[in-house]
């Protein structure tokens, strides 16, 4: 463990991929309970696109994912709002663009290679330093819109008619929301995986609902299990010599049905 | 006297079949309006324009301030007709849902005047013994009510209420028309409120406004009884019931043929 410890790429991936798991599970607890858990699935998609437009035009697939993704998940909202299509309609119909899209891409840039399955299944070995840079980033900014906006954030996704007669900008809040999302999204395929992403966003959240009773308990469980999750899997991808981002994902998994058989035993009590 | 909602020219499609045809009308303060119509007569619609959840043609104001500059929420108490998104188990007590009614803040704690204030309202709508409850976990009465302790927390000036009613027993039902018969009386507030039961809220009300894609009627309980608009829309039975069992007005549409009169 400590030798394993002692690798700067696995301090590095370790410090990333907890960045991540934290954020992913703060942002799916509201997206969740908005129901809007999809919208990650859809703008994991959509990164196959900007992974493809990267391998193209010889980019960084990270840093041309970003605005790929941030444009459709405003498309999905638009979708959402404007033609008053169901949001589930509206993700799906995204999500396959982007991957139709992304594949239609990939062909053109040559066909699938080494690099493009590293990001479809996740390399969370191959994080470089200014990528660790960016997921600070993006926990600082979700951490401290959460800490500033906590009472909004709620009463937002609790109930946003009545939020909207408090005089809070219901709108604004979805289109942050939904563009920090993105940013999220794009960071996490290096972790788990393109095909992953939407697990690390929906399960943690979902684990914690199943068992807390406070708002504040469903976060820090939440973030509790996106983190515990990450170390126990890149350690059990180490050991086991596994592919990481599926032992993170199984682990949460574990979680999960750990979280489901404690509430039945809470709920009987 | 001031002008509570003023309302010009609205008009309103969620699609392209009209909802809300050219309704102009005005609330002034201390009013009590009883807001009728039939089924997908648009009622709800209207109060979500009038609070700008939905964008319609027209002008609103609102206690003198057109709608896009409003910034004054706190004076509004609103509880829409379907209860907010309930599926899932949302982790928040009955407590932490009446303190959004009060004007939203950015601490992370809760003040003890907030608590207070929210007690108050709680105390009300007699919601205070479950408060620690998770809301989701009540009956829809018992959720009902804690709504309506939210849509009262913040004093407000102007009540909007959507058929607030509907899942309350007779005994709470009773007590929370007289709440609101104190409220409009003692604090002038004013209230509009959507209702079927014409002959129940018929006693507390003194206006009434009937909306079905046009606005049909708006005056005085006095004039709704007497309007020949209303008796052909409604019929002159529910007009009736409103004269004849708390207005002591005398005059019954029915005359001669009313059972009521005759019984009573
Ligand atoms: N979200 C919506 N999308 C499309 N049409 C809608 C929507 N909400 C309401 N409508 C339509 O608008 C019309 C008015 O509906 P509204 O809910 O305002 O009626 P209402 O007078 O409140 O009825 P009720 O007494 O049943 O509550 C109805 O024909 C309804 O079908
Ligand atoms: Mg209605």
């Amino acid at each position: 463990m400590v030798e394993f410890l002692s690798y700067g790429f696995v301090q590095r991936g370790l410090l990333a991929g907890s960045l991540v798991a934290v954020s992913c599970a703060l942002l799916g607890v509201f997206l969740v309970l908005k129901r809007l858990s999809l919208i990650g699935d859809g703008m994991s998609h959509v990164c196959l696109t900007g992974v493809a437009v990267a391998l193209l035009t010889s980019t960084g697939p990270v840093y041309m994912s970003i605005p790929v993704v941030m444009l459709s998940s405003l498309g999905i909202m638009k979708l959402t709002q404007k033609f008053k299509i169901y949001g589930d309609a509206a993700i799906g119909i995204v999500s396959a663009a982007g991957l139709s899209v992304g594949l239609l891409l990939t062909a053109l840039a040559g066909g699938f290679n080494t690099d493009l399955l590293g990001y479809l299944f996740g390399s969370i070995l191959t994080v470089t330093t200014g990528e660790t840079w960016l997921c600070v980033g993006l926990l600082v900014t979700v951490a401290g819109g959460v800490l500033a906006f906590y009472r909004l954030l709620v009463a937002t996704c609790f109930d946003e008619a009545f939020a909207h007669t408090r005089g809070i900008p219901t709108q604004l809040v979805n289109t942050i929301l939904v563009l920090i999302t993105s940013v999220a999204v794009v960071l996490s395929f290096k972790v788990v995986g393109i095909f992953l992403i939407s697990a690390l966003i929906i399960i943690p959240p979902v684990s914690a609902l199943l068992v807390s009773r406070t708002f504040k308990q469903v976060l820090w469980l939440a973030s509790g299990f996106g983190v515990g999750s990450v170390w126990a899997g890149v350690y059990a991808s180490f050991v086991l010599n596994i592919p990481s981002g599926a032992a993170i994902i199984l682990i949460n998994l574990c979680f999960l049905f750990a979280c489901y058989v404690g509430s039945k035993k809470v709920r009987r009590d | 006297m001031q002008e509570v909602i003023a309302a010009r020219g609205i008009n309103f499609a969620y699609t392209r079949v009209p909802v809300l045809e050219n309704i102009s009308f005005t609330v002034q303060s201390g009013d009590y309006v009883g807001l009728i119509g039939p089924n997908g007569g648009g009622k709800t619609t209207l109060l979500k324009v009038l609070l700008g959840l939905e964008k319609a043609k027209g002008e609103v104001r609102l206690f003198g301030t057109p709608l896009a500059h409003f910034t004054d929420w706190h004076k509004i108490g609103y509880l829409a007709q379907k209860s907010p998104v309930a599926q899932s188990r949302f982790p928040i007590s009955a407590e932490e849902v009446v303190l959004m009614g009060l004007p939203s803040s950015h601490a992370l704690r809760v003040t003890r005047a907030e608590i207070r204030e929210v007690y108050d309202a709680m105390q009300k709508t007699r919601t205070r013994e479950y408060a620690g409850r998770i809301f989701n976990d009540l009956s829809i009465g018992q959720q009902q009510r804690v709504l309506l302790a939210r849509a009262l927390v913040s004093k407000p000036q102007l009540l909007i209420l959507d058929e607030p009613s509907t899942a309350l027993d007779a005994k709470s039902r009773e007590m929370f028309f007289d709440l609101l018969g104190e409220l409009n009386t003692h604090f002038h507030t004013t209230i509009l409120l959507i209702t079927h039961d014409t002959g129940e809220v018929g006693k507390y009300i003194s206006k009434f406004m009937y909306v079905d894609k046009n606005l049909v009627f708006f005056g005085t309980k006095e004039e709704f009884c007497h309007s020949e608009e209303v008796a052909r829309k409604l019929g002159p039975f529910a007009q009736h019931t409103i004269d004849h069992l708390h207005n002591q007005h005398g005059h019954c549409p029915l005359g001669a043929t009313c059972q009521e009169c005759r019984h009573g």
